[in-house]
């Protein structure tokens, strides 16, 4: 370890600590800073400005050399990234390669990451739906991993907080199970997700139904957002370059720059945190140790608030890392459960199927967002043989037939004259998992990574619950489909590993009893209370929902807490 | 700015190599640079004929304008996997021969409407009822066709003219039109 000479050490002390700068870090920061506390915010990869380092975002289609391909020789050398949807040619640059970032998978497990500045909040889908209290009452309610310190009632007002500034579209659509929330205009259905909401909504006796999807893309220009310098969204559909107009949110373009201009901000990038430092006599965490990416230097960083923000797994790889006398098998965790209850979402089933009516209609533009279901398994009362539900997206689309069968003129004619042929629909589950206390990632023994930290050993599968699941899914959906007039219905299981779904979660759960969680209903680590867990590894649970909205709001709250309690003494 | 730094700029931006050009202008030149594949000026002239055949010229551009032949090739140099592009290859070589056998004479000496006939005919090839041994040639054959004309189509409707001036595709569209009525005596732009 470097020696830090004592000028310096005034130059590393601050405020608040928060380790990531991607959804939930980007947050923190902005909080903190707003509070008037000096904040360090810890990237271990590379700065990504908004606008500046989005190098693709202004390109046509015919400008990429291989027009969206990912070359053969990249694909073998990113087996697992070039799994994901967003590993295209106009985003490979925003997404960890394979080979920089090893892991060890005792089950297969495709880790999907952004190490960058605004880290995978650049990526993201952007459906942003609120959990409610069928699922954060869900595991006393079914009897699984333990039960949620908090109910909606306590996250309500940090998701509107977070809503305002981050800009969701979305419908009033008065569900219980889905509460409504700050929302500017939807972005509407089509033609025929409208007469799929139609028929949903009648032959489930209103038990059932089609919304807009809720997302973070501005469709009403706001002053909020004008002081983001951000605009309403474009309808380009090309959110994963990153967004010149802001339309979408993501840390670049939204609260690390907002974080900036207090001026309370210090952001440090290629600093990778190696673990958190406990102080045996003060009885709690006294700053980070950190390696240069480059130099591999270490050095050290004070304040008497960390927020560990790396994004789920990461989070608990520094924690675990974080060993010391008072902690020997990492931070906060006296009670072995650290890195256990693991959880993802089940992204596995698509169903797809053509529509015959509106044969006069279309679509323009490009929709960045899709349309949702809300759960409607089990959500009441246990009602079917597998727990918990599932969400999903539905999308429909009008089919393009173009005539490729000929040679020559024959052939030029048919593809510069295409047809409309039916509209096609599809749709995928978003299936809750259950967390379970063989679901693991640890720290491995034996390998460590290019700056001597442990990788991390992922254990992690689907189980009987989330097979009956898929087939529930499929059952249900073809029924919904036939209901609505749909013909030539295909089911297509994916069997894709765990991971691609990039919601993986938990392993830091909240809960009541610091003998059975390891985060108190603040997001405060039970046993030392000065640092906080705020992104996906905080979950007891997964519910359905797209969980990056829930991230933000539970890291507001905290913040606010954290700052009232420093105050305090 | 002096000869000696722009050279030395130069050599900065290729990646320390400075290429000069040849005086070499033979017509046995591959003008193509390639990462992976090794071709002749020959084949290249060839796949250019065939790509120039697939999508011909007209009042529209066709292939030969728009340069999609060099689409083709570095999408089969990059994307396609070695099996295919070993296919692919073989196809290549074998094609002119078989060309000739049905034609009487080399592809690139025939009319265009024997060469469509030519390509047709192959394309139509039912491959279980070929002699037994030269199954695997004229898979290849066939599987090098099948790729060209792929990849034709693909650089063609993706190129610069087609995207903007034909069926133009909007960068920033502006709106999401959730229910347009289609205008039945428009083209249908599938970029819209």
């Amino acid at each position: 370890m470097a020696n830090i000479n004592t000028d310096n050490n005034k130059e590393r002390t601050f405020d608040a600590i928060v380790i990531g700068s991607g959804m939930s870090g980007g947050w923190a920061a902005k909080e903190f800073t707003e509070k008037g506390l000096k904040t360090l915010v810890i990237e271990r990869g590379r700065d990504v400005k908004h606008n500046i380092d989005y190098p693709t975002t202004n390109m046509y289609p015919w400008e990429f050399k291989h027009r969206g391909q990912i070359p053969e020789d990249i694909k073998k050398e990113n087996p697992i990234a070039s799994r994901c949807y967003i590993f295209r040619e106009d985003a490979t640059h925003f997404v960890v390669k394979d080979k920089e970032h090893p892991y060890v998978q005792v089950k297969p497990f495709d880790w999907i990451r952004g190490y960058q500045t605004g880290g995978k909040s650049l990526l993201w889908a952007r459906q942003t739906q609120r959990m409610s209290d069928f699922d954060l009452e869900g595991p006393a309610r079914d009897g699984f991993a333990v039960d949620w310190p908090i109910r909606y009632k306590d996250i309500a007002p940090w998701y509107s907080h977070v809503e305002k500034f981050v800009g969701i579209a979305g419908n009033y659509d008065g569900l219980p199970q889905l509460p409504d929330g700050e929302f500017l205009p939807g972005m509407g259905l089509n033609c025929v997700e409208e007469h799929f909401k139609g028929a949903v909504t009648e032959n489930y006796n209103n038990s059932r139904h089609v919304i807009s999807g809720r997302c973070a893309h501005i469709t009403e220009n706001r002053d909020v957002f004008i002081q983001q310098g951000r605009s309403a969204c474009q309808y380009r559909n090309l959110c994963q370059r990153g967004c010149p107009f802001g339309g979408y949110f993501n840390s670049n373009s939204s609260t690390l720059p907002w974080a900036m201009k207090t001026g309370n901000l210090t952001m440090i990038n290629n600093s990778i945190v190696h673990s958190i430092i406990y102080d045996d006599k003060k009885e709690k965490a006294t700053g980070v140790l950190v390696i240069d990416a480059k130099t591999k230097e270490t050095i050290e960083y004070s304040a008497p608030i960390i927020f560990v923000n790396a994004g789920s797994f990461n989070t608990n790889l520094i924690l675990l890392n974080s060993k010391s006398s008072r902690f020997p098998n990492g931070l906060g965790n006296d009670n072995g459960l650290l890195g256990k209850y693991v959880a993802f979402h089940n992204y596995r089933a698509k169903i797809t199927a053509e529509y015959d009516g509106f044969p006069d209609k279309y679509t323009t533009g490009r929709e960045p967002t899709t349309s949702y279901i809300p759960r409607f398994r089990n959500v009441f009362k246990q009602e079917t043989d597998f727990l918990r539900g599932y969400a999903a997206g539905f999308t429909a689309k009008r089919k393009f037939i173009l005539d490729t069968d000929g040679i020559g003129q024959e052939l030029k004619d048919g593809l510069l004259n295409p047809k409309f042929g039916n509209w096609e629909v599809g749709s995928h589950m978003m299936g809750e998992t259950i967390p379970k206390e063989e679901s693991r990632v640890s720290l491995d023994k034996n390998k460590v990574d290019e700056w001597g930290i442990p990788q991390l050993k992922i254990d992690l599968d689907y189980d009987d619950n989330d097979e009956r699941m898929v087939k529930d899914f499929f059952e249900q959906f073809t029924e919904m489909y036939e209901k609505s007039g749909f013909t030539n219905i295909k089911t297509h299981d994916s069997k894709q590993a765990p991971g691609l779904d990039i919601h993986e979660m938990g392993g830091v759960r909240m809960g009541k009893d610091p003998k059975t969680s390891l985060l108190n209903k603040w997001n405060q680590l039970h046993t030392c209370k000065n640092v906080y867990v705020t992104d996906g590894a905080c979950m007891t649970s997964t519910g359905t929902q797209n969980p990056s909205l829930t991230y933000m709001a539970l890291t507001a709250r905290a913040c606010d807490h954290a700052t009232k309690a420093s105050k305090k003494g | 700015m002096n000869r000696r730094k722009a050279l030395k700029n130069l050599g900065i931006l290729t990646g320390g190599m400075i290429l000069l050009p040849s005086c070499d202008f033979s017509e046995e030149k591959v003008t193509l640079i390639l990462n992976k594949l090794q071709i002749t000026a020959k084949q290249e002239d060839l796949v250019k004929e065939i790509v120039t055949t697939i999508i011909p010229e007209g009042e529209i551009p066709g292939a030969n304008a728009l340069e999609v032949h060099n689409f083709v090739w570095v999408m089969v140099d990059d994307c396609l996997p070695k099996e295919k592009q070993d296919s692919f290859m073989n196809g290549l070589k074998l094609f002119d021969k078989k060309a000739k056998v049905i034609s009487g004479n080399s592809f690139i000496k025939l009319s265009e409407n024997k060469r469509i006939t030519v390509l047709k005919d192959l394309l139509k090839v039912n491959l279980e009822k070929d002699d037994q041994g030269k199954k695997s040639n004229m898979e290849d054959i066939q599987s090098f066709l099948k790729t060209t004309k792929y990849y034709t189509g693909w650089g063609f409707l993706q190129s610069k003219y087609v995207m903007t001036e034909i069926m133009p595709y909007p960068l920033v569209p502006g709106t999401y039109g959730t229910c347009e009525t289609i205008e039945t005596n428009k083209r249908i732009n599938i970029n819209g």
